[in-house]
C-alpha cells in the first residue's frame, strides 16, 4: 500500500503547509514542460527538477528519493549525451523516452510527494484557506479518499481473477481488462455511495464555516522555499 | 423520542432494498431498542428513516409521518440531524472519509464549526470513554474491521448526539470485536442515550436492549420486551428466521454426530509465511486435513486465517508449503489447480455479463449442459442469463460458489461465507457445502459464525498466533470446546 503511509503519523523533521506543497507541485509542473536542458535556462530547471529529490529525502522516503534522482540523472544524461551520438530508430526513442523523462517525471515525483504527506483534513483546511468554492475543495478531497481505495479494490479483484485463473498471457487483452473493470467500478460505484450516505450523516455538507483540527500556517521554511521557487520560475520566464 | 406514524415507504428502483408499509413504532428517550427480521424485511429502512438517509439520500414514495425530537424529519436538512442522530453503518471499509484516525474522529466536529480545542478535547474523552487511545493517529487503511468500526462508533460518539443508530454493526467482526462493540453500546445507554440496532446476529444484545421490534415484509409484526424476546424458544425464533438468541442455546441443539469416511487425509508440510518487516504470520510445521470434510477454521482476526487460506490455494509464492496426499504433492504454482477460495467480499470475483458466463469462464473446455446442470444443483438456473452484478447477496455468493465446483478443484476455502446473512440464508449455505462434501470435495470455511458451524461442519481447526493443530471432530465434545471459545471472550 503505497499511498497508505500518507496517513499515518510519519516521522518528518518538519510540517510544511500544503499550499507550499501544491504551489511546488504546479511549479515544477510548468517548468519541466518547457526549456531545453541547455543554455541558461536551464539552471532553473535543474533546481527545481531538485526539489522532489529534496523533499522526499526529508520526509525519510530515501528509497523513492534516491530512486528518482537516478531515474532523472539517466534520462537527462541520455538526453544530453547519447541523442547526438546514436541514429535510426535506435535515436527515436531514446529520444522521445528521454525527453518525456525529463519532461513529466519530476511532476509526477512531487505530485506523489503531495499526496504522500498532506492527511486530507489538511488539504481540506489548505484550500478553504485559499478561498476555494467547496464545489472544488469537496471533490478534490474525495479524490484524494479514494486513490488508497482503489488501489485495494485493484489489489482485490487481480486476486480474484488469479483464483480463476484469469491470466493476461492468454493474449486477449480487451477481454482481461474488461475483466478487471467490471467488478472495480462495480465495487468503487458501491463505496463511494456508501461513503457519501456517511459523510452526509456526519454533517459534510453544512453551509457555513467549518473548523479545522490542523494548524495550517505559512512558517519560515514555507516562505524560503516559495521564495526560491518562485525567483526560479521568474528567471525561467525571462531566460 | 423518536416518533412514526403510519409510515410507507417504497424505494425508487425497487430491487435494492425493500419497503416499509404503514409502520407506527414510538422509541422514548433512553430507550436501546433492537430492529430485527429476516433479509429484506425493512430493518435497514426503519434505520434510514431516522437518521433521515430516507428522504434527503434515498429516493422513493414516502407518506406517512417520522418525528425526531418532535421534529418531522422531512423538514430537517441532513446536517441539522447530524447533530440529534448519529449513525454507524454495515460495512467498516466505506464509513471514514479520512485516511487517519485522529481527523475521521474530529470528522463530524470539524463539520459543525466547532473551536479546534473543544474538538481536542471531545477526541480525549471519547477515547477514554471507549478505549481508542492506542488507535490514535494511526492509518485507517491498515486497521482490521474490528478496529474501524470502533472508529466509526467513535467519530459518531464526539457529537454527542442524543440518539445512536446502527445498521447492522456487528456483521464483519469477529467475536472480540463484537464485545467492544457491546461495551460501546453500554457506554451510550448509561448516558441516557437513545440506541436504535438493526441487526442479524442477536446473542451479543442479551441484556442490554429494553426491547425488540420483529419486522416481516416491511410490516412490524411483533413489539416485544427484551426479556420475553430472549426467551422464545428455538423452534420460534428459527421459525421467524432469526439467528441463535445466546451461543449456550447451541450446545442444546447439538450436532448430527459426523459420519467420517476414513479417508486418507492431506498432509499439509511446511506452512510458513511472514509479509516483509512483519514476524511470522503463519508457522505450521506439519498438519493433517481430512478430505471430504468440512473443516471450520476459527480464532480471532491476526491469528492468520486468512494467510493460511492464501498460502493454501497459491496466492502467496514465497510460501514453501507443500500438499501430499495419496502419494502425490504439490507445491504452491501447482496448487491454482486445485485449490479455490471463495472470497469474502464477492462483488471482486464476477467478470461477466451473465450467470451462465460466469460458469463457463471456470471450466477448461466450456461445456453448456455441465454449467446448466451445476446451475440447476444450486437453485440458479432460472437467473442463468442474468448479469451476476444484478442479483441478491445469497445469489451473487452462489453464483461464486458454482465457478469454484465448475474450475474442478477439490479443495476449496470460503471466507466469512454467512457475513450479515439470516438464518434461512445461512441455512442455505450450510446444506450447500454439505452437498459439496457429499460429492466428495474438501471445504474449508473460514468464520466467526458458531451457528454455521454447530449447522454443518465435521471438524474445527482453531488457530491462533500463525499456529494450528490438526482439526478436530465436531462430536459432542468437540462442540463443547469450539462453543467454550466463543463465549470465552464473547460475553
Amino acid at each position: 500500500m503505497g499511498f497508505a503511509a500518507f496517513s499515518s503519523n510519519h516521522q518528518s523533521l518538519y510540517r510544511l503547509d500544503p499550499r507550499t506543497k501544491i504551489l511546488l507541485t504546479v511549479l515544477v509542473g510548468i517548468v519541466m514542460m518547457g526549456g531545453s536542458i541547455h543554455g541558461p535556462s536551464a539552471i532553473p530547471r535543474a533546481l527545481l527538477a531538485l526539489a522532489p529529490f529534496g523533499l522526499l529525502l526529508a520526509e525519510r522516503k530515501y528509497r523513492q528519493g534516491l530512486l528518482y534522482l537516478f531515474v532523472l540523472l539517466l534520462s537527462v544524461g541520455v538526453e544530453s549525451y547519447l541523442v547526438t551520438r546514436t541514429q535510426g530508430a535506435l535515436n527515436l526513442i531514446l529520444v522521445i523516452v528521454s525527453s518525456l523523462f525529463t519532461r513529466f517525471v519530476p511532476g509526477l515525483m512531487m505530485g506523489y510527494y503531495l499526496v504522500s504527506t498532506t492527511r486530507i483534513s489538511e488539504l481540506i483546511a489548505a484550500l478553504e484557506k485559499m478561498h476555494m468554492p467547496r464545489q472544488i475543495v469537496i471533490p478534490f478531497a474525495v479524490m484524494m479518499r479514494f486513490f488508497p481505495t482503489v488501489i485495494e479494490e485493484n489489489n482485490a479483484v487481480r486476486e480474484a481473477m488469479r483464483m480463476r485463473g484469469l491470466h493476461l498471457s492468454g493474449g486477449n487483452v480487451s477481454a482481461y481488462l474488461e475483466y478487471m473493470l467490471i467488478p472495480m467500478m462495480m465495487c468503487t460505484v458501491k463505496i463511494g455511495e456508501e461513503l457519501s450516505a456517511a459523510a452526509l450523516t456526519r454533517g459534510l455538507g453544512r453551509p457555513g464555516a467549518r473548523t479545522s483540527l490542523c494548524d495550517i500556517k505559512l512558517r519560515g521554511l514555507d516562505a524560503l522555499l516559495i521564495t526560491i521557487s518562485l525567483l526560479a520560475f521568474a528567471l525561467w520566464i525571462v531566460l | 423520542m423518536i416518533n412514526l406514524q403510519n409510515v410507507t415507504f417504497t424505494y425508487e428502483n425497487a430491487d435494492t432494498a425493500s419497503g416499509l408499509s404503514d409502520v407506527s413504532l414510538c422509541i422514548p428517550d433512553g430507550q436501546a431498542i433492537l430492529l430485527c427480521g429476516e433479509s429484506g424485511c425493512g430493518k435497514t429502512t426503519l434505520t434510514r428513516l431516522i437518521n433521515g438517509l430516507i428522504p434527503h439520500y434515498y429516493a422513493g414514495k414516502l407518506s406517512g409521518e417520522v418525528l425526531v425530537q418532535g421534529e418531522a424529519v422531512s423538514n430537517l436538512a441532513l446536517h441539522q440531524l447530524a447533530q440529534t442522530v448519529g449513525s454507524v453503518f454495515q460495512n467498516p471499509r466505506s464509513q471514514f472519509f479520512n485516511v487517519d484516525t485522529t481527523s475521521e474522529l474530529a470528522f463530524a466536529c470539524e463539520n459543525m464549526g466547532l473551536p479546534p480545542a473543544e474538538i481536542r478535547e471531545r477526541i480525549q474523552n471519547t477515547a477514554q470513554a471507549i478505549h481508542l487511545h492506542a488507535l490514535l493517529d494511526r492509518d485507517i487503511f491498515a486497521l482490521s474491521g474490528g478496529q474501524k468500526q470502533k472508529i466509526a462508533c467513535g467519530s459518531v460518539s464526539t457529537l454527542e448526539p442524543l440518539i445512536y443508530v446502527l445498521d447492522e454493526p456487528s456483521s464483519n467482526l469477529d467475536h472480540a470485536s463484537i464485545r467492544d462493540l457491546r461495551a460501546m453500546i453500554a457506554h451510550w445507554k448509561a448516558q441516557g442515550r437513545t440506541v436504535v440496532i438493526a441487526e442479524h446476529r442477536l446473542h451479543y444484545l442479551y441484556g442490554i436492549v429494553d426491547r425488540v421490534c420483529y419486522l416481516q415484509d416491511g410490516r412490524l409484526t411483533h413489539d416485544m420486551a427484551a426479556d420475553d424476546f430472549f426467551s422464545l424458544s428455538a423452534e420460534a425464533r428459527q421459525r421467524m428466521g432469526l439467528r441463535t438468541l445466546s451461543i449456550e442455546a447451541l450446545l442444546e441443539q447439538g450436532v448430527p454426530s459426523p459420519t467420517l469416511p476414513g479417508l486418507a487425509p492431506y498432509r499439509l508440510d511446511r506452512f510458513d509465511f511472514a509479509y516483509p518487516h512483519c514476524p511470522k504470520a503463519l508457522n505450521i510445521p506439519l498438519l493433517h486435513l481430512p478430505a471430504e470434510s468440512i473443516v471450520a477454521i476459527t480464532g480471532l482476526n491476526g491469528a492468520g486465517k486468512t494467510t493460511f487460506a492464501r498460502c493454501l490455494c497459491g496466492l502467496e509464492k514465497r510460501c514453501a508449503g507443500v500438499i501430499c496426499r495419496d502419494g502425490t504433492c504439490q507445491r504452491c504454482r501447482d496448487r491454482n489447480r486445485s485449490c479455490f477460495m471463495v472470497m469474502q467480499d464477492i462483488n471482486h470475483q464476477l467478470f461477466t455479463e451473465s450467470v451462465l458466463d460466469e460458469v463457463l469462464l471456470s471450466m477448461d473446455q466450456e461445456d453448456v449442459p455441465a454449467a446448466e446442470q451445476i446451475l440447476d444443483s444450486l437453485d440458479l438456473l432460472m437467473v442463468k442469463d442474468a448479469h451476476p452484478m444484478s442479483l441478491s447477496g445469497g445469489q451473487k455468493q452462489r453464483v461464486a460458489i458454482a465457478t469454484a465446483i465448475a474450475s474442478n478443484r477439490t479443495l476449496i476455502v470460503l471466507d466469512e461465507p454467512t457475513s450479515g446473512l439470516d438464518y434461512r440464508h445461512m441455512q442455505q449455505v450450510a446444506s450447500l457445502l454439505q452437498s459439496l462434501a457429499k460429492k466428495g470435495r474438501t471445504l474449508l470455511v473460514i468464520t466467526h459464525d458458531p451457528e454455521l458451524i454447530v449447522s454443518c461442519c465435521t471438524h474445527v481447526m482453531p488457530m491462533e498466533g500463525g499456529r494450528a493443530t490438526d482439526p478436530y471432530p465436531l462430536d459432542k465434545a468437540g462442540l463443547a470446546r469450539m462453543l467454550s471459545f466463543f463465549t470465552a471472550i464473547g460475553t
